[in-house]
């Protein structure tokens, strides 16, 4: 039944070495779906994965489809990895994502998963639920909800929710603490900056880096950059951001003041245009520009494009925009989320606790939406405490627990003698 | 040279990959101010003219603007690599594209790759830009007539500093030699920042792993295990220190390291980098101690620094993902990075470009300073003025300004008296 659309079938055993190689590195999410294949919760479950097509999402995809559900996969173009897609495929699952899609194709793709009638949505920016809620109604008859991915992909879903459209719970994975503390801030921080300076081949210290956003991946490429020796600017409009940027020791300036001297731009904002095309207009000559945010335009690409007399391909990743005035700007990895478009994504073991999150917050809804309402729901602490407990204990890490009166004292409410 | 002359007298393995080294060279000159500025300006003298260069370094982008502002100078030039697995081949094809004559092939094999040196010998170079001394000690050892030839050697990395001296202490250093690598504005950056941020990089791509929480165990804590140590934390991993040398150790416990014997900082390392500059620095010895799914990988001058021989001998090399091979030994899993040899170089692009910029603006001046200058035979450092001046260039491309010492501040400083 499998009627997969991937660019090429004989990339399958590179794709195939390259999801071997992070199984490795995954220990929770082999522990999570071995647990969820034995007691049998997921066997003949439709489950949609809308994810970035790379060796993690495959890997979580293909642990689903190994513990019994009928997995799907989606995604755009800029971010899907064409060996990855032919491996997963080979595994059996089915797979609509090829590099360089065209807009038609990825709308058609997604028509395909929605055919499917998933059960559960794994979704990333929300871009599936959208789709269920707009242009396929049809598909809200049989699905029962969806796990949300990313932090744009939450502000969303809270949208539909205060105004009525969400029919569907959902749960924020991305709000469990196993994946937001780690992902966003020690994933994208360590990747996003390793991609952009492996796209260029320059060097980070004494670099004046400005970052656009100080949310947790923000704060992650700033601890990065920082740790490469980089002289870290950030642009914040948020007051306790901007103050505890200012209190980790971080310059904090206004965006057309930082950009006006930035040799780095780094984005992670979650909103479109965050940085305008005034503060791009500001940017000295020879400046990068890389986005780690979720959303594609958190830079106005196609306006930068409009003014440029002339684009090219400087380096793979690397695109030069030369302007009237003779400046030259360079954009890496497209604009779209730098670690995936110019690199391999997040580090192997940081997605094997973001994964397990998703593949318990899918199995939760599977088991138990229907006694939940239509909104955004967090994941339940005790299945995001039992990740972090795994994943210590895969790393050998030991703890220790509150002693009884300890835990006596924190219930307490009476004043001690 | 004409493209044609330059095509017939080079080995590459592509003149077709041409545009594509094009490219990567055009980047390069983009952020290496320091060489378009002072060292086009120095080298243009003529001193250069008609001399016969040999560029023997790491053949990527970085060495190809080097060769290429001293042809620009007059110079002949001969590149070839100072170790296959870091040339690239649409580099080589573009410097012959640009009528320089190039040995050199990526993954060419270890008789190959000395052929391609003797290749350049034979030209009879009159100034070598060594690195690891490569050519100059095949000279010395196979073409003893062509060594008298010999205006002089440059050369660019601890290694072949260190070789240079063998050489000298044996009485076979008949020529002058200028250790570039031991200008402040080679080792000082090149080392540290250069390889320590180029090497990390290359080990998160080449792995897709995260190093946060990761215990690092560096081996050689010289300037280049200094910047690997102080970037593996700054990736927000935890190191221990492998050093022989008593006071090396020392800084490196004041650094803040754990400083520790090879054997037990194996006992828990996820990532093992090698820097010593000698050979032998994980050996079968201590493949006991290695840790279930360990990452090796060298970021000094040799391939032999990991013994992947005594590895491949003890088990079946499987490579498991590009540039990762996977060995078994005693029921565990050892990673080993890009064969052994120099991680940042054949994992990756090599040092940043704005490092190279300094690194070869050195060599340039070196080169010039052989040509126009006569040296006694022997190992020379490089003039200090020289050194000052780059630094002072790469500054003001900064946009950087320096005080000046006072009149007071230069007595008291030549003042004795109490």
């Amino acid at each position: 039944m499998s009627e997969s659309r991937i660019r090429d079938a004989s990339l399958a055993d590179d794709g195939e070495r390259k999801i071997a190689w992070v199984a490795e590195w995954m220990p929770v999410l082999n522990g999570v779906c071995d647990r969820l294949r034995s007691d049998g919760g997921l066997a003949g479950r439709r489950i949609a994965v809308i994810l970035p097509v790379e060796p993690k999402t495959a890997y979580l995809a293909a642990g689903l489809a190994a513990a019994g559900a009928e997995v799907t996969v989606a995604f755009q173009g800029v971010m899907v990895h064409d060996d990855v897609a032919a491996g997963l495929a080979a595994r059996g699952v089915e797979v609509f994502a090829k590099r360089g899609s065209t807009h038609e194709e990825e709308l058609e793709y997604f028509d395909r998963v929605l055919a499917r009638r998933p059960e559960v949505v794994i979704d990333d920016r929300a871009d599936l639920i959208r789709l269920a809620h707009t242009t396929h109604p049809e598909a809200l008859e049989t699905l029962l909800g969806a796990s949300e991915e990313t932090t744009s992909g939450v502000t969303a879903l809270r949208a539909m929710e205060a105004d009525g459209t969400l029919k569907v719970p959902c749960i924020a994975a991305n709000n469990a603490r196993c994946k937001y503390l780690f992902d966003n801030r020690y994933g994208s921080g360590q990747s996003a900056v390793n991609a952009v300076l492996d796209s260029t081949n320059l060097l980070l210290a004494g670099k004046r880096v400005v970052i656009v956003g100080y949310g947790w991946v923000g704060k992650g490429m700033a601890l990065r950059a920082r740790g490469l020796g980089a002289e870290v600017t950030v642009c914040e409009v948020e007051p306790f951001a901007a103050l505890e940027a200012y209190h980790d020791g971080l310059d904090v300036a206004p965006i057309l003041e930082a950009c006006a001297t930035a040799e780095i731009v780094l984005t992670a904002t979650g909103v479109r245009h965050a940085l305008g095309i005034e503060a791009v207009e500001a940017l000295p000559d020879g400046a990068l520009l890389a986005n780690a945010g979720a959303v594609d335009d958190e830079f106005d690409v196609p306006a930068l494009r409009a003014r440029a007399s002339e684009t090219r391909q400087v380096r793979e990743h690397v695109e030069e925009f030369r302007l009237a005035d003779e400046r030259s700007l360079f954009v890496v990895g497209d604009g779209v989320c730098v670690n995936l478009s110019a690199g391999e994504g997040h580090p192997a073991e940081i997605m094997d606790l973001t994964f397990s999150v998703q593949a318990l917050a899918a199995n939760y809804l599977l088991q138990n939406a229907t006694n939940m309402t239509p909104a955004v729901h967090a994941l339940p602490a005790e299945i995001d405490e039992s990740v972090a407990r795994e994943k210590l204990k895969a790393l050998g890490v030991r703890i220790d627990r509150l002693t009884p009166e300890q835990e006596s004292f924190l219930h307490a409410w009476e004043a001690f003698d | 040279m004409a493209v044609a002359d330059a095509a017939a007298r080079s080995r590459i393995a592509d003149i077709g990959l041409a545009e594509e080294g094009e490219r990567r060279i055009a980047w390069v000159a983009r952020h290496s101010p320091v060489l378009k500025r002072l060292a086009r300006n120095r080298l243009s003298d003529g001193a250069l003219r008609g001399k016969r260069v040999a560029v023997v370094v790491h053949l990527e982008a970085k060495t190809a603007y080097l060769a290429t502002l001293l042809a620009e100078a007059g110079a002949e030039v001969v590149a070839a690599g100072s170790n296959a697995l870091s040339t690239q081949d649409s580099v080589c094809a573009a410097l012959v594209r640009r009528g320089i004559e190039v040995h050199a092939r990526h993954g060419a094999s270890p008789e190959e790759f000395t052929a391609d040196l003797l290749d350049v010998a034979e030209t009879g170079p009159q100034i070598v830009i060594d690195d690891g001394a490569e050519l100059t000690r095949r000279i010395v050892e196979h073409r003893p007539e062509l060594a008298t030839r010999l205006e002089g050697v440059t050369e660019e990395t601890t290694t072949g500093v260190a070789r240079l001296r063998a050489l000298q202490d044996a009485g076979l250093l008949t020529f002058p030699a200028i250790a570039a690598n031991n200008a402040r504005c080679k080792h000082m950056f090149d080392n540290p920042y250069g390889t320590g941020q180029t090497a990390l990089t290359a080990i998160m791509r080449l792995t897709n792993l995260s190093a946060a929480g990761k215990r690092f165990c560096i081996v050689g804590y010289g300037w280049v295990g200094q910047g690997l140590a102080r970037r593996a934390v700054g990736y927000g991993g935890r190191v221990t220190v492998v050093e022989l040398d008593p006071v090396q150790a020392l800084r490196a416990h004041m650094d803040g390291y754990r400083v520790a014997p090879l054997a037990e900082a194996l006992d828990d390392a996820d990532f093992v980098i090698t820097a010593t500059g000698t050979t032998a620095a994980v050996t079968a010895q201590v493949f006991p101690r290695l840790k279930d799914r360990v990452i090796l990988a060298n970021a000094g001058h040799h391939d032999r620094e990991i013994d992947v021989t005594a590895l491949a001998a003890r088990s079946e090399p499987i490579e498991v993902r590009p540039g990762v091979t996977r060995y078994e030994i005693d029921g565990k899993r050892v990673y080993v990075l890009v064969d052994g040899a120099l991680v940042n170089i054949a994992g990756g692009d090599g040092n940043p470009v704005e490092i190279m910029d300094l690194s070869f603006s050195v060599q340039a001046l070196a080169a010039h300073h052989l040509a126009s200058s006569d040296l006694p035979p022997g190992l020379n450092t490089f003039p200090d003025d020289l050194d000052r001046e780059i630094a002072r260039t790469k500054l003001s491309t900064l946009g950087i300004e320096l005080d000046e010492e006072s009149e007071a501040q230069r007595q008291f400083g030549a003042e004795w008296r109490t």
